[in-house]
């Protein structure tokens, strides 16, 4: 049985139970069989062609390196008050609690006056991250209330051990080593992450 | 007293829910599954105060909201917890509540964990409308050394504040200033000091008051909760460990309502520090503090044991059921010696404890909150079981119980008390001799004014301690039967009522004291309380018996002698003498500096074992944190301290060691792990809790005997060792001489001692309780004072024989005459060491130096 025939048959019936008719292609043989054969292929292969003239892409990592967006999802970085200089996270642990790959850890202590490390009463005295259990997913800067963690753009953290990638408050606190170009405002470069 | 209840219908939100007349609505409301937020209303804390105005309710028939804590339900009421009306006063109160919190969530140590965050989001109208200031205070202050108050972050629900007004009776926190500048706070600022003071911040519902101990320590996602039971005394409080990379960071009240009423005292809360702490053992050793493996521990230990030919001996003390029955089993069964017992001092022969653990005489913790009338004898709940004191005074309090106190020392509960007796130490048996011959024939002494109020009472509570020594117990349950018409009482002539009851409660020395006789930690009773055919020897006994060489090896499961039993010296003397000595301890004890093999215990926060409360409810210690260094459980290395001694208890994990102590304790045989579960459970309640052993008759004719008046010399331990000492005084004195220990003018005063709460590894090794601390106070009746010329705060050195302790004199106007009191356990200054059993007096004379 053919599909109309078959909506036909049962047409009294879809009617009640409001089916929504599919859209499909030409069927089979005749111009829309030619179409189907060639049409689409030839579109394809136009897209080919045209990346054949323009000659190989091979961008020359690490020498040459592929800019990233603005808001790329890279490395943590853990910032400071410009002015004070005393560290905007207060240890709340709150990064930890979104993070949906448990790689935040976060032990608080109280500020002592006089030495005092962050703004608030209590500082994180331990912050790590597990960058090798880290998805990036950015959950941790979206919930920290501080602004004091966001996600830089460095995406080159390969390391020889996986205890290397645990990074600690100090690595992240680190002006970080802006190896990783950004691109500029509407700047459309080939290959971009 | 009787109870009826009716049962009323109320309709909230559409549901019928059957309640309870009288119930409060919020009440009511929680039974039919209706939420209704509140911050202020707590039942534990008393009546209601509807002071957060949180959980306002729309009524059908009363115009105006009302607070749905202080309403009790109604037949046929019609209430409504969603209606338009309801929402915009419960988004009004929340905003209203939140004008003047400062909203330091991420900082706030409650955040995550906080009622008024719980209660914003739910119930609150999510947007503020606050731009003005908000209040600002000095934060955060200490409230106490160990607690730290936030005041911007309070939201003035009273909660605190009726703690201390209703349920501790310290009445030290205050509502301070009016309006919008109120806060709590205590008078002139002074610390706030109270041995349950830590339960404020289990109830305050913001984080405006804190533990130091917990500041910043975690967050509810780093954690897990554990729950367990604190074994630091023998209310055997339930708590819950809360552990963040396996170490414990916080105790916390874990209700039950059979035992701890969801009260903690301080000890229990801030003890937890000890746990880590440098004196910590946690491998074992030998002599000299050489570290060895376990394997070596036990083979050394063994192979030290076995050369001794059974003149060995075992004290018991901090150790679990399952613990206990392995050393008795290691003594009685690998090492053929029946000489082990697990109290300080001689207790009451086995024929006592076998009539006080008679199911009928047994009083339950709940029995104090209904009881008529409560006796307090011979123990201050406040220094030896801090919750029962809480327990009692909310029975005063709530259900209007009476309270009559007889002890040797003014206790903490005085001034509840309805009558108060003071006997002097060492003849608290005549006194109770005196009491029990004042209720069962009208006697006219000393005891007359306690028999009074004990006179009409349907329901009598005794609570009493372990401390009272082996012929006053015998002595209590004379008086028990005195009370109780359905004991063997004839000749009852005056009004005491036909439905008269009377349950005893001990109050016992060491935590599991309970659980360790009935486990067979006893020198004349094996598991069960079974009868043996050869007694042993009693604590005092096995230290007379090392001294002059019948005994040669020692075994000492979390017992410090040194510290925690009379006679230091003598005790001294006999672990000198012994020639082999095998300790358990939590810490380096000096005791633990003497021994050859010691092997490290574990606390009750990595603890698995069963533990017995003094009314008999069996508990489960479960492990909540990593046990530190190389500790194993004490079960493990008892077990194979024992197979290395050829006697194989075939335990092999803690279940297996559970099971063997059931199986030799006939009224355990119905309990299981499962049916203890998180609330434990009282073996006289399940089915073989009948199989208890019956006393001898014997000892019941003798004590009846005494009842009528008769004198008999006062049955000590079962088996008195050469030059045992008994708690029963020299001299025989007349029952009625209470206040005439020493006429005055002597130059001696009779010497009592008492267990300071704070004395001990729990201050010493503790770094927040350090302050707490005790120093050596020696505590006189102004007449002596007076009389010896002295001062409060003057340095006195007090003596008995060659043995002197150095004292700071303090004045206490409810001490009798003739009688000073000194404190045990107090490093460097132990009252301990004056004891020698016997009455002690001693004689006191003024230092001129200043003590460091």
């Amino acid at each position: 049985m053919s599909e109309q025939s078959f909506y036909r048959q049962a047409g009294s019936y879809l009617d009640s139970i409001d089916v929504v008719e599919v859209q499909r292609g030409p069927e089979p043989g005749g111009l829309g069989g030619a179409y189907r054969a060639f049409g689409e292929t030839l579109r394809g292969l136009k897209t080919t062609m045209s990346r054949l003239i323009e000659g190989p892409l091979t961008i020359q990592y690490p020498e040459e390196k592929t800019p990233v967006y603005p808001r790329f999802r890279g490395r943590h970085k853990l910032h400071r008050f410009e002015d004070t200089g005393l560290e905007k996270c207060v240890g709340c642990s709150l990064c930890a609690a979104a993070c949906p790959a448990d790689c935040i850890r976060v032990v608080a202590a109280e500020n002592i006056p006089g030495e005092r490390v962050s703004s608030g009463e209590r500082y994180a005295a331990v912050y790590e991250i597990n960058l090798s259990r880290c998805i990036f997913c950015g959950y941790c800067e979206i919930a920290c209330p501080f602004d004091a963690i966001t996600m830089g753009h460095d995406y080159e953290m390969a390391d020889y051990d996986r205890t290397d990638l645990i990074f600690t408050k100090e690595m992240l606190l680190a002006e970080p080593i802006e190896r990783t170009p950004l691109k500029s405002e509407g700047e459309d470069v080939k290959g971009a992450l | 007293m009787s109870h009826e209840k009716r049962e009323v219908t109320v309709t909230i939100d559409g549901r019928e829910v059957t309640a309870i007349e009288g119930e409060m609505l919020h009440d009511a409301a929680r039974k039919g599954d209706v939420e209704i937020p509140v911050f202020c209303y707590e039942p534990k804390l008393g009546a209601p105060v509807g002071a957060c105005r949180m959980c306002l309710v729309e009524i059908e028939g009363i115009p105006k909201l009302q607070t749905s804590c202080s309403t009790p339900v109604r037949d046929g009421m019609v209430v409504h917890t969603r209606t338009d009306q309801v929402k915009k006063a419960q988004n009004a109160v929340v905003e209203f509540l939140l004008v003047n919190h400062p909203l330091d969530c991420p900082v706030c140590d409650k955040g995550g964990e906080c009622p008024l965050q719980d209660i914003t989001q739910g119930w609150g109208p999510g947007k503020s409308r606050v731009i003005d200031e908000k209040r600002h205070f000095e934060k955060p202050i200490e409230l106490s050394p160990l607690v730290a108050i936030d005041r911007e972050r309070c939201i003035l629900c009273y909660r605190c504040v009726r703690f201390s007004q209703e349920v501790s009776e310290d009445a030290q926190l205050q509502l301070l200033e009016r309006g919008d500048r109120t806060y709590v706070g205590t008078f002139d600022d002074r610390p706030y000091v109270s041995p349950f003071h830590g339960n404020i911040t289990d109830l305050c519902p913001v984080g405006a008051l804190t533990n130091y101990t917990y500041r910043f320590r975690a967050r509810p996602w780093d954690i897990e909760q554990a729950g367990s039971v604190c074994t630091l005394c023998p209310s055997q409080c339930n708590v819950s460990f809360t552990v963040r990379d396996e170490k414990v960071k916080r105790v916390l009240a874990r209700e039950n309502p059979g035992v701890d009423d969801g009260w903690i005292c301080d000890r229990g809360r801030y003890g937890f520090e000890m746990f880590a702490a440098a004196e910590r053992v946690t491998e074992p050793r030998t002599k000299g503090g050489t570290k060895v493996s376990y394997e070596d521990a036990i083979a050394r230990a063994a192979a030290g044991l076995a050369a001794r030919d059974g003149k060995v001996a075992a004290i018991v003390g901090d150790a679990s059921n399952e613990e206990g029955f392995l050393v008795q089993g290691i003594v009685r069964g690998a090492l053929h010696s029946p000489h082990l017992d697990s109290r300080p001092a001689a207790g009451p022969g086995i024929d006592a404890i076998l009539d006080l653990a008679r199911p009928e005489l047994q009083a339950t913790v709940t029995d104090i909150d209904d009881a008529d009338v409560i006796l307090v004898l011979g123990t201050d709940p406040l220094q030896s079981s801090p919750i029962l004191d809480l327990r009692i005074r909310k029975a005063i309090r709530r259900s209007g119980a009476r309270l009559a106190v007889a002890t040797e020392r003014p206790t903490a509960l005085d001034g509840g008390a309805e009558a108060i007796a003071r006997y002097a130490p060492g003849q608290a048996s005549y006194f109770i001799g005196a009491l029990t011959a004042a209720v069962a024939s009208g006697a006219e002494n000393v005891a007359t004014p306690l028999a009074e109020s004990l006179r009409d009472a349907g329901k009598i509570v005794i609570v009493w301690g372990e401390r009272l020594g082996a012929s006053a117990t015998n002595e209590l349950l004379g008086l028990a039967r005195a009370l109780d018409v359905d004991g063997p009482k004839t000749g009852l002539s005056d009004g005491f009522s036909a439905h008269q009851q009377v349950g005893l409660l001990e109050v016992p020395e060491v935590a599991n004291a309970r659980g360790l006789r009935e486990a067979g930690v006893l020198p004349d009773a094996g598991p069960g309380l079974a009868a043996l055919a050869v007694n042993g020897y009693g604590t005092e006994a096995i230290r007379e018996a090392l001294i002059d060489r019948s005994l040669d090896g020692l075994i000492l499961v979390g017992v410090d002698p040194l510290r925690d039993f009379a006679d230091t010296s003598r005790w001294e003397e006999a672990i000198n003498a012994a020639s082999f000595v095998v300790c358990f301890s939590t810490f380096a004890t000096a005791t633990a500096a003497k021994a050859d093999v010691l092997f490290p215990l574990e606390t009750h926060a990595e603890k698995d074992g069963t533990v017995t409360h003094p009314d008999g409810r069996l508990q489960r210690v479960r492990p909540a944190a990593g046990r530190p260094g190389d500790i194993r459980p004490g079960w493990q290395t008892l077990a194979n301290l024992s197979l290395a001694l050829g006697h194989d208890t075939g335990v092999t994990s803690q279940p297996t060691a559970f099971a063997a102590l059931t199986a030799a304790v006939p009224f355990y045989a119905s309990i299981t792990e499962s049916n203890i579960g998180g609330r434990g459970i009282r073996w006289q309640e399940t089915e073989s809790g009948a199989s208890v052993p019956d006393a001898g008759i014997a000892s019941a004719d003798a004590r009846s005997r005494r009842v009528s008046g008769e004198s008999t010399p006062a049955s000590g331990t079962s088996t008195a060792a050469p030059g045992a000492a008994t708690d029963s005084p020299d001299t025989q004195r007349d029952s009625a001489s209470a206040e005439a220990v020493a006429a005055p003018g002597a130059p001696e005063l009779t010497l009592g001692t008492y267990r300071d709460l704070w004395a001990g590894p729990i201050t010493e090794l503790n770094p927040p309780l350090k302050f707490l601390k005790p120093s050596q106070r020696l505590e006189l009746s102004p007449e002596d004072a007076e009389r010896l010329e002295l001062a409060p705060g003057d340095p006195v050195r007090v003596s008995q024989g060659d043995k002197s302790i150095d004292a700071t004199v303090t004045v206490h106007e409810r001490i009798p005459a003739g009688v000073c009191f000194l404190a045990e356990g107090i490093a460097g200054a132990n009252a301990n060491a004056l004891l020698n059993g016997h009455q002690v007096n001693v004689q006191i004379e003024k230092r001129s130096e200043v003590p460091a």
